[in-house]
């Protein structure tokens, strides 16, 4: 049940509902505390800024199945300038509830007590991490100082006039969201989540009436037309027609300074309306950025897109290359350490690319954070193509700093061209991307069912050929060259009682002029039956350290088409410079097509250097249906001659993308080196 | 391109192993085929000069 009161300046009526600690007067904007008997004035506050917040004073909703009333607010500065709302929410069971609202997105707390000691505000840093014992790990997103600007209904804690207060901002996973409040000693402890709108089903309120489309202004320096879309959240404004930096408060511009703007080749104009990834959006701001690595400048612009949820959303491009950055809670991305290249984050593997200083060098269009030529911010990237995460920190003038992460996705410069209707086509990409998707993994990856597909089908056959392939025995024949050749052996028996050795190796560099011998040998008729399998001559001959050929000739008997071949056995072997080695082999095979069926007569002329041959007897075996595993072996490289070129160019890729890392491979072995 | 470069790839690497498991045609080898008149069919020393004088010379 609420107490009433009355003003302390004014005298209108106050209420104070249990937990108020502080009523803002709505006739005269007195800060009124409750005391025992009576109020005590605080002093005044300003008149509350036009933040085009949905939401309005006595508003009611429900959160978790239980009813509230939007009580109160307070308006808050932040030290980038930019006024943000803190809403107080009156539940039906006693309770106070936070709802922070920023740039578009909500965020719900409550008081908690906290078990075990908080962390001290100078021991947190932006990005690092918040031990806050059972209630676990926490990213710290921001630690910085707001100023009290304004407030309306009642208000649970005692604000004051002007005063400043210390904070910082947690990210959690999954939305979750803290706050540590250093205003007090010891620190209150805020916690909740990011929650959508929606969800709290609030209705009512005393609202103002969203603004719709653009609010027409002129520059206060040139007088140009300049057209405000989100009016409400813009802090600075670049006026693209004389480059002066305007601020932008409560709907008025004010001239601050001019700048010294580089030229600036646009592709996507001011106010260009398009629709991006199915939604709407409008390009509101243009921002040029550079880095300087090693005394080169590497310049990039970026385009502040505007959604039809009035959140944004930023359009980047660098060398041709485009993508699409969305912010992302620090929660959601792990704490990433000075130097450590790989961290795990929305469920992927990031492997860092680059630190750099980021420079705005040029600023045109509106902008919702007081954006100034010269800011700086520490860039970290981290790159899974096609995304990539990028973690800007920037320290705050005087105290504090903040972390923010954003997600990019690489967008095709066509989808770019098609959404917002650009006219000429766009320009080649130069160079490779940070987080490019590499071409060649997606046509591997397309690759990737055809080459399954083609290793099946050689399975198949291997195994129907194997099955098939009887490896048929048609001729086998021990030849006895003496016995061929009558009168070689009795050449042989006169030379022996000259004691002249029967077996001279020759070396192969210098053959014999020696008379060529000429033995032959006829078989019998061989029945082939099959004309679809291909045959199989292979000799063996025990030579050492010398050859023995065979010509042969497989004769239809019929048609008289011969299959004419060569075979040899030569093996040589030795030792040189302490080292043994050897060459060749007693047994070769050659293979024959198939041949028509029919009867077949082989003819065998065995072959040697010298008057005498190097062996006496050798073996001549034919078969029919020999598997053979040089042309899987063949159809095996085919299918992945492809693949492997695939797999070169991946490499080859990714190898030129990483050797403009500063975590690259080269990097690396130079980082070595030193 | 890619794409058309495999395809001729796989057709040539199965059609090979297809014409050697299916029809027995052998692609690699020392060997040829000739037609022998029946005159030196049925003079065995004639085989010799006759795959002389055709190219098919032995020896190492």
């Amino acid at each position: 049940m609420s107490i009433l009161a009355s003003c302390p300046s004014c005298g209108a009526a106050l209420s104070f509902r249990p937990g108020t600690m502080v009523a803002v007067c709505a006739y005269c904007k007195a800060l009124a505390a409750r005391k025992d008997r009576d109020t005590a004035l605080l002093g005044k506050v300003a008149d509350l800024v036009d933040t085009g917040s949905p939401l309005g004073l006595g508003a009611s909703g429900t959160y978790t199945g239980r009813s509230f009333t939007l009580a109160g607010r307070v308006q808050l500065k932040h030290p980038l300038g930019g006024v943000w709302d803190e809403w107080y929410l009156a539940l039906d069971d006693g309770r106070w509830g936070w709802l922070a609202e920023a740039q578009g997105r909500f965020y719900l707390t409550f008081t908690q007590d906290p078990h075990g000691t908080l962390p001290s505000a100078g021991s947190l840093q932006a990005g690092g991490l918040a031990d806050l014992g059972p209630a676990g790990l926490w990213t710290v997103g921001e630690i910085s100082e707001a100023t009290l600007h304004s407030a309306e209904g009642e208000i649970p804690w005692a604000v004051e006039p002007g005063a400043t207060y210390r904070f910082a901002d947690l990210s959690g996973r999954n939305g979750a969201f803290a706050t540590l409040d250093y205003s007090e000693e010891p620190p209150l402890f805020f916690l909740g989540r990011e929650i959508p709108l929606a969800d709290l089903r609030i209705q009512g309120g005393t609202r103002k009436p969203p603004k719709v489309g653009a609010q027409g202004l002129n520059c206060p320096k040139c007088g140009g037309a300049l057209a405000l879309h989100a009016p409400d959240q813009t802090q600075r404004v670049g006026c693209p027609s004389c480059g002066s930096l305007l601020s932008a408060e409560n709907g008025k511009l004010a001239f601050l300074k001019s700048l010294k703007q580089p030229h600036q080749e646009v592709v996507i104009p001011l106010g260009t309306e398009g629709v991006l990834q199915g939604e709407k959006v409008i390009c509101i701001g243009q921002l040029r950025r550079s880095c300087t690595v090693e005394g080169t400048a590497y310049p990039w612009t970026e385009y502040l897109l505007l959604d039809s949820q009035h959140g944004f959303k930023w359009l980047v491009e660098s060398d041709g290359h485009w993508s699409l950055a969305v912010a992302l809670p620090p929660g959601e991305v792990p704490q990433a350490l000075d130097g450590q290249k790989n961290i795990h984050a929305l469920g992927g593997n990031w492997r860092r690319f680059q630190d750099v200083e980021a420079v705005v060098e040029g600023v045109w269009g509106e902008f919702y954070w007081m954006v100034e030529q010269g800011e700086r911010v520490q860039v970290a990237e981290f790159v899974a193509p096609p995304r990539s995460l990028t973690r800007e920190r920037q320290k705050h003038k005087g105290v504090g700093e903040e972390v923010n992460w954003s997600l990019s996705t690489y967008l095709d410069p066509e989808a770019v061209w098609t959404a917002f209707k650009l006219k000429d086509a766009p320009s080649a990409p130069r160079g490779i991307a940070s987080f490019q998707p590499n071409p060649h993994k997606a046509t591997l990856a397309k690759s990737a069912l055809w080459i399954v597909g083609a290793l099946g089908l050689l399975l198949i056959l291997v195994m129907v050929e194997s099955a098939t392939h009887r490896n048929v025995e048609l001729f086998r024949k021990r030849l006895d060259l003496y016995d061929l050749a009558p009168g070689l052996r009795q050449e042989a028996a006169e030379a022996v009682r000259k004691g002249i050795p029967l077996r001279r190796p020759n070396p192969p560099s210098a053959p014999s002029t020696a008379e060529v011998q000429e033995p032959v040998y006829f078989s019998g008729p061989i029945e082939i039956k099959d004309g679809r399998r291909n045959l199989a001559v292979t000799l063996s001959a025990p030579v050492n350290n010398a050859w023995i050929g065979l010509e042969g000739a497989l004769v239809s008997e019929t048609t008289g088409v011969a299959e004419l071949f060569l075979l040899e056995s030569s093996f040589y072997h030795g030792v040189d410079g302490g080292e043994s080695w050897a060459e060749g082999g007693q047994t070769s095979t050659v293979f024959l097509s198939a041949v028509p069926p029919g009867s077949y007569v082989l003819r065998l002329a065995p072959q040697w250097d010298g008057k005498f041959p190097p062996v006496g007897v050798l073996d001549v075996q034919l078969r029919q249906g020999v598997m053979r595993w040089l042309y899987p072996g063949l159809a095996l490289l085919a299918i992945l001659v492809v693949p492997l070129i695939l797999v070169f160019q991946v490499a080859a890729f990714e190898g030129r993308r990483w050797q403009e890392s500063m975590y690259g491979t080269a990097a690396t072995a130079s980082g070595d080196d030193e | 391109m890619m794409r058309i470069l495999y395809m001729l790839f796989l057709g040539g690497g199965f059609s090979l192993m297809v014409a050697n498991g299916f029809f027995g045609r052998e692609f690699f080898g020392k060997r040829r085929r000739a037609d022998l008149p029946p005159s030196v069919r049925q003079t065995p020393g004639a085989y010799r000069t006759f795959l002389h004088n055709n190219g098919f010379h032995g020896g190492k």
